[in-house]
């Protein structure tokens, strides 16, 4: 395997060790722990500085990296003084030999820092990835928040902000670049150098300043122009409810005054990046001239030779890439991760200490040996009996608030491992997951209703009978079909088909149904309420609908419609708090 | 890409080719070209005043060297580098502002056609493609545009020129300082070519695995509900973990490329000033050249790298800008469909030549709708309509019922004029509207949602509608009433809710012909009573069309047709289909079956005991 990972690796290279690629299994990887009481700055630190093993060896090697860059002005001002000036051959073979030894540095280690680091950000994020999706996004626990629409760019660019790593490494190195660069100078000449070390923090500080408006502004435009992208997917994806209506043209005149702000926008922030590039490219072109007639002053004077004064120019030139990097990246960068380590912090911090979920719901439900008790605020408790089937008819209110209740059950009282195991909910809207068919299965359900694999095959064509999907799902070949994003390339039907086969495969002992059939045509809804009876055999199953067919095959109905005057009953939770231990 | 593998359903939208797109950017910089002029000579111009920075530093060290440097030397030489910078700085940032200006303005030019142009493009051209390909080019393509302005804009105004100036300066300070381009050129081309083998395809596979990590995160956000219910939990996260690594794998891809590039730029960087050297040396030696020009030689050699990395680097970002473009303009290629796509009252439409002017047909004021035999197909092979005959009369409400697939959203589709029978004729109102189960609610304001349909609407008239619609409370359940911000990014309605928006919407429209599709389909069945007293309200006093999915909807309406495999199998009213025994009859029985056991209103359990187990 002469390039496995398709680097395009020549002849001569593609013997060496890659370094610092990642395994293929990824690496186990524990989950931050977290110290309320340390404060998110403390927080951000910890995450910065838990891979030193990978960034202390990436700073010695930036270091040596920004070393050599300031060296290479330093060495061909020497070349030129000492070689070409003498006329020596061997003098400029050895200068040749000192140059390319310099490269050999910085070119090694600005590659070998960079990938440690990469190496390092890439295992922080994962690990700040697996500790927000077990905390945050995956939490099945009573006190977790449910996760918000902000835990998809939480997890994404946030976690790429805090954990920067890159932080202990590019600005140091740049930082003692600055200082090598100095020092030379110092060695040079200590008045000049000394000047130099006074005007280089005026200078940045100068650059941060006029780089601080810019980078303001092209958030506020990255943000306008983000709102106009998000209007064209928006109006698109409209579409057939905009041609149903024949607002073509309305909706492309809206589309044209978004677009004509975010462009006055755009306007805006070239003004100002005009501006910025003509502060800083004066700023910057002002110090090196600075420094260079001052070298020449000093030159004049006989105070320094001619290869000290190249040199002193070809360093000044040399200090303007770390100046910029730690002005424009360096600054931005921490201000971003502070923000973004923050945000993180309260979503970890508030998994454990906002309101609980239990207390909104109003309610409870208690499963034991296959008889469920549920409990609604202001409505009578359906007992579940093992093997019966139930429709419910409830007001919009009063089904969400019953789904609620079956999600999150009690916490003191219920052991949720067991629960979950016993208890399915299939929600209205159900969501499909992006892959393919077979993967929209549930393959790890319950190892003690269908170990063997042929169960779980007859089990499967079995839901999907029963659901209906033979229309779509006819082969086994189907099962490698994709369904797209939250099963996009499905229809609504399909949709809904497919997310009632995927419960109903589960086999749980208790299966909630919320409007299993709504998205489904009247014919195929008679259909698939026919089968429902006998694919529950024997199993409990709670049907939430108002749909007549489906209601037809229950045992019995309940009407949550409107609300009892009896209060639900207390009694329950603690003789089952202690037969439920029993239960697993 | 790889995914579509269901190739005979999806036919991609068209992608213009390389002469189209030039074409198409010519065409757009119509009225700028003056603009793009200035942008040259104004590159041109202050490139060469950053040749003048090392150029009078050069001449300070032969000054120097030879003795003939004062303090006042030294003193000139500070004012005009100080005065070559300022004057480089304002040069570039003015070069810099032009074209970026020009560039946002084509690029809002070519995204404003690029949306009107979705809105106008056949409708089921972009249901074969999938509208997920449309969403991409008006917003991915646009953003990738845009983004990538900061990079491309000045290395292709000042970068370029920076090169090209420094290049010429080097060989005007001595021809044989020419021979370093002989040197690094081979290098740069071979790493070029190397890199844009390798670069794009492994960045694309990393942004690839990074949208498919943002994929599985939101849909876990958004389905948590399902997620704890199913007892998803354990999978889910390992999932997202998965493709949280693929991504680590990918990423550290990517930086070894990267730094594989640097490493082959590092070594030309090298070459170049060892060339340098031993010029200088050569020179030097016989006397042609002096110690400062040398010096000003690698000044300029050692300015050049940043631009010469930034330029290589800007060549990947380049080619996906292209196929950005290539994507966006391919958009604007889709021929409009040759018939109008909205029918007209006045003028029949002629699918196949078998026109009749309107006025003809005296039975025209009384029925709102004539479809004779129509047909109509997506692929052109498999028919999805045939033979269809039907007339609506004004005022009069029929349901469709079918099972899926037998053609009733194609019939929906086509009498509301979004798709053109392939033959056959059809008259419809120009006032028609139809309402599909796809219930979007728009980014915006409420009210910037009732008045898509009609901008002239006033207040008086939205809150009428979204009353007649059942939604009177709405407005009262919104915080800031009909300013309150819905949709993406606002306040998400619930299924019902977003339902009565729809037809509130039709209510503001105030058209001729409705056709509902489902329309109350996905709410809760909870909602459907109430949705259904919606939907008949917004039929009062017009011609209606109903997609059925409840037989309760059915069964209110003046006539029935039964469609099956594309074709009208049963009509009459529905007291004529009950007794003639058809499919409706079955269906019908079964759902009054059903019906008996669904309580009344009202608290109370009932058992149905009967239903054997």
């Amino acid at each position: 395997m002469a390039d496995p990972a398709g680097l395009g690796r020549g002849p001569l290279t593609r013997r060496l060790p890659m370094l610092w690629q990642a395994p293929a299994q990824p690496p186990r990887a524990d989950a931050f722990t977290i110290a309320p009481e340390a404060g998110s700055r403390r927080f951000l630190l910890s995450v910065m500085f838990s891979v030193k093993r990978f960034s202390i060896p990436a700073l010695a090697l930036g270091i040596a990296w920004q070393a050599g860059e300031a060296l290479v002005p330093v060495v061909m001002g020497a070349a030129i003084d000492r070689a070409l000036a003498t006329g020596d051959w061997q003098r400029l073979l050895i200068w040749l030999a000192v140059l390319a030894a310099v490269f050999v540095m910085l070119s090694l280690g600005f590659r070998l820092a960079t990938q440690l680091v990469e190496y390092a950000t890439e295992i922080v994020q994962h690990r700040l990835r697996i500790t927000l999706s077990r905390e945050v996004l995956h939490a099945d626990r009573s006190d977790a928040p449910r996760p918000d629409g902000g835990t998809v760019s939480l997890m994404t660019n946030d976690v790429a902000r805090t954990a920067a790593i890159g932080l202990t490494m590019y600005p140091v190195a740049e930082f003692a670049g600055i200082i090598i660069i100095a020092s030379t100078l110092l060695f040079v000449h200590w008045p000049l150098g000394l000047i130099v070390l006074a005007g280089v923090p005026a200078a940045v500080w100068l650059m941060g300043l006029l780089s601080g408006r810019l980078a303001q502004d092209s958030r506020k435009y990255q943000t306008l122009l983000a709102g106009t992208v998000g209007r064209a997917s928006d109006l698109v994806s409209g579409y057939r409810v905009i041609k149903g209506i024949r607002a073509d043209a309305e909706a492309s005149r809206r589309y044209r005054l978004a677009s004509r702000e975010t462009l006055a926008g755009a306007y805006r922030n070239v003004g100002l990046l005009g501006r910025f590039l003509v502060g800083s490219n004066t700023v910057s072109g002002a110090f090196v001239g600075g420094v260079a007639a001052l070298a020449a002053w000093f030159a004049v004077e006989g105070q320094i030779t001619i290869g000290e004064l190249i040199a002193a120019v070809g360093l000044a030139q040399a200090l303007l890439p770390p100046m910029r990097m730690v002005a424009m990246n360096a600054v931005p960068a921490w201000a971003n991760a502070r923000a973004s380590s923050a945000r993180i912090f309260d979503a970890l911090q508030g998994s454990h200490t906002s309101p609980r979920r239990s207390g909104r719901n109003g309610g409870r439900a208690v499963d034991v040996d296959s008889r469920l008790r549920l409990s609604v605020d202001g409505h009578r408790a359906i007992d579940l009996d093992c093997g019966e089937m139930i429709g419910v008819l409830a007001t919009e209110r009063t089904a969400a608030s019953v789904i609620d209740v079956l999600l999150s059950p009690e916490s003191s009282t219920i052991n949720r491992g067991s629960y979950r195991a016993r208890v399915t909910v299939s929600p209205h809207h159900a969501t499909l997951f992006s892959g393919t068919v077979g993967q929209a299965f549930v393959p790890d359900h319950d190892p003690g209703t269908a170990s063997d694999s042929v169960t779980e095959k007859s089990l499967l064509a079995k839901a999907l009978h029963t659901a209906a999907c033979d229309d779509f799902i006819s082969s086994g070949e189907d099962a490698d079909r994709e369904i797209g994003e939250m099963g996009n390339r499905l229809s609504g039907g399909q949709r809904q088909r497919l997310a009632l086969a995927r419960a109903l495969a589960a086999f749980p002992p208790v299966l909630v149904l919320h409007d299993p059939t709504t998205a489904v045509d009247s014919v195929t809804e008679q259909t698939i309420a026919g089968r429902l009876p006998a694919a529950r055999a024997g199993r409990s199953t709670i049907v939430i609908t108002a749909s007549p067919p489906l209601l037809g095959v229950c045992d019995r109905i309940v009407d949550l419609r409107e609300p009892t005057e009896s209060q639900p009953t207390a009694e329950g939770p603690k003789d089952i708090q202690e037969t439920e231990g029993a239960d697993v | 890409m790889s995914e579509s593998s269901d190739s005979e359903t999806v036919t991609a939208l068209p992608v213009a080719g390389g002469r189209q797109t030039w074409q198409t950017v010519w065409a757009l910089s119509r009225g700028r070209r003056l603009v793009f002029l200035s942008v040259t000579v104004l590159g041109v111009a202050s490139a060469a005043v950053g040749l003048v920075t090392p150029a009078v530093i050069g001449g300070l060290v032969d000054r120097i060297h030879t003795g003939a440097a004062t303090s006042s030397t030294v003193g000139i030489a500070l004012v005009a580098l100080i005065l070559a910078a300022f004057l480089g700085a304002l040069g570039t940032a003015a070069t810099v502002v032009l074209a970026a200006r020009a560039y946002h303005a084509m690029l809002a030019d070519l995204r404003e056609s690029l949306v009107e142009q979705a809105m106008s493009v056949p409708q089921n051209v972009i249901e074969r493609a999938g509208t997920g390909d449309l969403i991409s080019r008006t917003s991915d393509d646009v953003s990738q545009i845009a983004d990538a302005a900061p990079q491309i804009i000045p290395t292709f105004t000042t970068v370029v020129f920076t090169i090209i100036v420094t290049f010429a300066g080097l060989t005007a300070l001595d021809p044989w300082y020419g021979l370093i381009v002989v040197a690094v050129l081979p290098v740069y081309v071979f790493t070029l070519r190397w890199y844009l083998a390798i670069g794009p395809r492994v960045y694309r596979s990393e942004r690839a695995a990074m949208s498919r990590r943002a994929q599985q995160i939101t849909e876990s956000q958004r389905g948590y509900d399902t997620v704890v219910g199913l007892g998803l939990t354990r999978q889910r996260h390992d999932t997202v973990v998965n493709t949280s690594w693929e991504v680590v794998e990918h990423s550290l891809r990517a930086r070894t490329v990267q730094n594989m590039f640097f490493g082959r730029l590092n070594l030309a960087e090298y070459l170049g000033l060892a060339v340098l050297l031993v010029i200088g040396f050569i020179l030097i030696g016989d006397g042609s050249s002096t110690i400062g020009a040398t010096t000003t030689a690698m000044l300029l050699f050692l300015r050049l790298f940043g631009p010469i990395n930034q330029l290589l680097i800007v060549v990947d970002t380049l080619q996906s800008v292209l196929a950005s473009l290539s994507r966006m303009i391919g958009v604007l290629t889709i021929p409009q469909s040759g018939s109008p796509h909205t029918c007209r009252p006045s003028e029949p439409r002629p699918a196949d030549g078998l026109a009749r002017p309107a006025h003809e047909d005296t039975a025209l004021c009384e029925r709102t709708v004539r479809l004779e035999g129509v047909m109509f197909s997506y692929d052109g092979r498999e028919p999805a309509l045939s033979d269809i005959d039907l007339d609506i009369e004004t005022g009069e409400h029929i349901a469709v019922i079918g099972a899926s697939g037998a053609g009733k959203s194609t019939l929906a589709a086509v009498i509301a004029g979004i798709h053109s029978p392939d033959s056959g004729r059809l008259v419809c109102p120009r006032g028609t509207a139809l309402v599909t189960q796809e219930m979007h609610v728009f980014a915006g304001t409420l009210r910037e949602n009732l008045t898509l349909a009609n901008p002239e609407a006033g207040d008086e008239k939205l809150r009428a509608a979204l009353v007649s619609a059942g939604a009177e409370g709405l407005v009262d359940l919104l915080p800031e009433g009909l300013d309150t911000e819905v949709g993406a990014g606002g306040r998400i309605l619930t299924p019902a809710q977003s339902q009565q928006l729809a037809l509130a919407r039709i209510m503001v429209l105030d058209p001729e012909l409705v056709i509902l599709d489902e329309a109350a389909a996905e709410a809760g069945s909870a909602q459907a009573g109430l949705l259904d007293q919606a939907a008949a309200e917004t039929l009062r006093g017009r011609t209606g069309m109903v997609i059925a999915h409840r037989l309760s909807q059915a069964s209110v309406c003046d006539r029935i047709i039964v469609m099956e495999g594309g074709r009208i199998v049963e009509t009459g009213t529905p007291d004529q289909l009950r007794e003639a025994g058809g499919v409706y009859a079955r269906l019908w029985s079964a759902w009054v079956e059903a019906q008996a056991f669904t309580p009344g209103a009202g608290p109370h359990i009932s058992r149905n005991s009967h239903r054997p187990r």
